[in-house]
């Protein structure tokens, strides 16, 4: 709602905005600040905000200890993975039911979103039989291929919203111009289609990089993602916070930094698609 | 050879996702619901006996905790975040100068993992540690802060921590929707001297009738799939005192061996979300058609 705003009311308002700012960040903040102080000075009374060693004495720890970097890896397969395959998959999906839509099309995209309504523990125990039987229990390849399944819905209903905002007339022009279907995709399509893409891909890689239900199911030791290792530190360790704190800022820097400079996109995804 | 495939192409490319969809989530539903009709412990048996798992199921405490617990959760997470989300987007709305930013910090919590961010609340709330230290340390004494760890309140830990989570998503989505209402007709009503609070209850907010019904949906659907933050924060306790359906289900799946309990279980969680999702989905689907 646009309307005039007298500059007091201005600086208040933003005031008030950042106040509330700083509260939602305040959670985020602490673990931060907590990952840099020692065990004794994190669970110090009454807390200390600022004012302590700062030291990085628990980063060593927790790397050398956990082997930290096996479970970055395994975050960043199963969720660019998942992502990678999921939109391969989606995209031909999307754009068949944006650009030559039939009578049912509405209908199918909103049974395939409905299913990402149920829950996800109505087919756990099936899949992790499956996993069994198939020797992928606890592989990075198992857990690709259900986050892909679990977010195919996602992908495809995204996709779609931002497919169906590219004017038909540009594709009807280029074919007129005897483009083929393949170049259609390729040279038109595409490039129209790379935001959209771009803000599917980053909640994709968010929606996996935190998955919890199904890395803390179906892994173990291999294949385990940053998820579960913070899950795995919290209970043997769970009255170590610094150390705890700075396994978890370790987990969260990559997607608050990814985040920071892709605002839009995040802002987009993280709304799937109804923020443009 | 290339007409034919032309013609076809669009609904060859939609056959995967349709196939994958239809099996590992039909399949696989189907699967658990023949389980849960089975007297299954820790391996799957597939001799039907009838619905005796459910009937077990009714009669266990446990289970009634954890459906308590989703009403209480589900009801105060969704009207709380969806009021916080309307505060804040209003807030948002008044040509605050670094808007940008503040809405992505606003929606930091959304992209961030549960279980991650879960350890942060866990020191907030903790008694000995936390919020509960720092408000006796401004000189008031006798206050206490212990719902984490007392059985009647762990689960409002839970929403403080969902509503943090969730408010900023809230809050895009009806930003977005207070940025689309027509400018025309707000400033006809200043024109005729309406105050603003009346605009907001009498134009604004009704006009956004569609974003209330998709941030319910959404929140609905993460309120019953509730399972990381239970897991990060509580891990269902004290006792089994902030059990959800999803954590009752797992606890049976994993850590009890009563294959059958779990899936009577699941089959139950699936029915709620049928009876309270799926109808709003059609509804929406049918005023989007019209």
């Amino acid at each position: 709602m646009a309307r005039a705003v007298t500059p007091q009311r201005k600086i208040i308002n933003t005031a008030a905005a950042w106040a509330v700012g700083l509260a939602i960040f305040f959670p985020i903040l602490w673990t931060i600040l907590t990952s840099f102080k020692t065990e004794a000075q994190a669970i110090a009374d009454p807390p200390i905000f600022l004012g302590f060693d700062w030291t990085l004495e628990n980063y060593k720890v927790v790397m050398e200890r956990s082997d930290y970097a096996k479970y970055l890896w395994n975050s960043i397969i199963i969720a660019g993975g998942s992502t990678l395959l999921g939109v391969i998959i989606a995209v031909p999906a999307a754009w068949s039911m944006a650009f030559v839509p039939s009578r049912r099309t509405k209908d199918i995209l909103m049974w395939m979103l409905s299913t990402k309504m149920l829950p996800a523990v109505g087919v756990l125990y099936p899949i992790y039989l499956l996993f069994i039987k198939l020797g992928i229990l606890d592989s990075q390849i198992g857990l690709v291929i259900v986050l892909m399944l679990i977010n195919l819905p996602i992908i495809v209903w995204m996709l779609y919203t931002y497919f169906k905002e590219i004017p038909g007339e540009i594709l009807e022009a280029a074919r007129m111009d005897g483009a083929t279907l393949k170049e259609e995709v390729i040279y038109i399509l595409t490039p129209m289609a790379v935001p959209g893409i771009a803000s599917t891909i980053l909640l994709n890689v968010i929606l996996a990089w935190n998955e919890a239900f199904w890395t803390l199911n179906l892994t173990a030791a291999k294949a385990a993602p940053l998820t579960a290792f913070i899950a795995s530190y919290s209970s043997p360790e769970g009255l170590f916070y610094a150390k705890l704190s700075a396994a978890s800022t370790m987990a969260i820097a990559p997607i608050l930094i990814l985040g920071w400079f892709s605002q839009k996109q995040l802002v987009s995804g993280l709304t799937f698609g109804a923020v443009k | 050879m290339t007409l034919w495939l032309e013609r076809h192409v669009p609904k060859l490319v939609l056959a995967p996702s349709f196939a994958a969809i239809l099996l590992f989530v039909y399949g696989f539903i189907a699967w658990t619901g023949w389980i849960s009709l089975t007297k299954s412990r820790l391996m799957p048996k597939y001799d039907i006996e009838g619905v005796q798992q459910y009937t077990r199921l009714f009669d266990a405490p446990r289970w009634d905790v954890a459906m308590n617990n989703l009403y209480i959760f589900g009801a105060l997470f969704i009207v709380i975040a969806m009021v916080l989300g309307l505060l804040l987007a209003i807030l948002l709305d008044q040509k605050i100068r670094t808007e940008g930013v503040l809405r992505t910090i606003y929606l930091y919590p959304m992209a961030l993992s549960m279980i991650v961010t879960g350890t942060a609340w866990k020191w907030i709330l903790n008694p000995g540690l936390g919020l509960e230290k720092v408000v006796q340390g401004w000189g008031f004494e006798n206050f206490k802060f212990d719902w984490l760890v007392n059985p009647d309140y762990a689960i409002y830990t839970i929403v403080i921590a969902a509503v943090w989570q969730s408010s900023g998503f809230v809050m895009a989505l009806f930003l977005a929707g207070l940025r689309s209402v027509d400018s025309e007709i707000i400033k006809a009503a200043q024109v005729d001297g309406i105050p603003t609070t009346r605009i907001y209850t009498a134009i604004i907010i009704p006009s956004m009738a569609p974003i209330f019904l998709s941030a319910f949906i959404v929140l609905s659907h993460l309120a019953i799939k509730s399972f990381d933050l239970v897991i990060a924060m509580t891990n269902g306790g004290p006792g089994y005192a902030t059990d959800l359906p999803a954590t009752y289900m797992y606890a049976m799946a994993f850590s009890r061996g009563d294959l059958g309990q779990a899936a009577s279980s699941a089959m139950i969680m699936m029915l709620v979300v049928f009876t309270i999702v799926v109808p709003y989905l059609y509804s929406e689907l049918r005023t989007r058609n019209d």
